[in-house]
């Protein structure tokens, strides 16, 4: 996906957000725990990612951006990046 | 449709959007693709809503997404590593009080935050509620501090379900986020700042947020917790 290096073989998960976002943090963390691989790309050391994400979404957005195999999740809670992340291995 | 499928499609529709000059007609098909997401759930969440009769807890825990921005740049700079913590006795959210003293012998880390209820904060410390384990797992204890009341603090742990404690700096007002020299004269309240104290009672690792509306990284955190955790080099 977008600005990520990595594939997965339970399908993709990209966070896009920032090192000092408090909710950027509390995904990444929430991911580390439940062991799913995911790809960090930083907004600030990447600044050309937020046009592409801008078309992605048709519209501006607030960080983080979490990228689901498929599926978009603006700034969510962990229990919605759960249930995403369940959906998709449901899929 | 599967996952694997809509993410090729994703992936074809990232890259078209390369090689499309920016213009109406590119922000158009934006906007298409923006209603197709809408159209079949927007997010992936898949949560249904019921409209309930009145606030609810989590209304209250939300406020602050709805509260005026907290910005500015840091004015103090704390306490320097190396330096020893300055005791301190304040009430938590029961009235007990609880010193710093009291965690002689094993590290803590002490979280300065501006206020309760605030934006900014309020996930701060949802993550170090969530991080309770890594901080037990590395024998490290976790506390909070701001200007707040008692009373605050009890109610603000009580909708956001934090269980460590929240110290009252309440009264007189700030004391010591100013021994710590991390107090905003122009706010207030302190700076967002953490100071991760050894069991010795030396400040091994300091942090003061640039912006009071940054969180600060837990990955550092961790980094230094886990160089705290090792014993001193000699000099």
């Amino acid at each position: 996906m977008i600005g990520s290096t990595r594939s997965h073989a339970a399908g993709p998960v990209v966070v896009y957000g920032n090192r000092w976002c408090g909710i950027t943090q509390l995904i990444r963390r929430t991911l580390d725990r439940a062991g799913v691989a995911y790809d960090y790309v930083d907004l600030d050391a990447n600044p050309d990612v937020e046009r592409r994400l801008r078309w992605m979404l048709g519209r501006g957005f607030r960080q983080p951006l979490v990228y689901v195999a498929g599926r978009w999740l603006e700034q969510p809670t962990p229990a919605d990046l759960r249930r995403a992340l369940m959906l998709a291995r449901a899929a | 449709m599967g996952s694997t499928r809509l993410h090729e499609l994703e992936e074809q529709f990232a890259a078209l959007g390369e090689s499309i000059e920016d213009s109406p007609v590119k922000d158009a098909l934006s906007v298409l693709h923006a209603i197709v997401h809408e159209m079949r759930g927007g997010d992936a969440t898949g949560a249904v809503t019921m409209a309930p009769a009145g606030p609810t807890i989590e209304d209250v825990a939300n406020l602050y997404r709805q509260a005026p921005a907290m910005e500015g740049t840091a004015e103090s700079g704390g306490l320097s590593i190396g330096t020893e913590a300055p005791d301190f006795e304040l009430p938590d959210a029961n009235g007990t009080i609880v010193r710093l003293s009291d965690f002689r012998g094993r590290p803590v880390v002490l979280a300065f935050y501006p206020l309760d209820w605030s934006p900014g904060c309020s996930r701060q410390l949802d993550l170090y509620q969530q991080e309770l384990d890594e901080f037990a797992r590395r024998g490290v204890e976790i506390i909070g501090i701001s200007v707040d009341s008692i009373y605050s603090h009890g109610a603000w742990a009580a909708v956001r379900g934090i269980t460590f404690p929240l110290l009252a700096d309440f009264h007189p007002k700030g004391e010591v986020a100013k021994r710590y020299g991390v107090w905003r004269e122009s706010d207030g309240f302190s700076e967002r700042a953490l100071f991760v104290v050894d069991g010795d009672g030396v400040i091994r690792y300091a942090h003061v947020s640039p912006y009071i509306e940054h969180v600060p990284d837990i990955y550092d955190l961790y980094a230094a917790l886990d160089e705290v955790g090792q014993p001193a080099v000699a000099a």
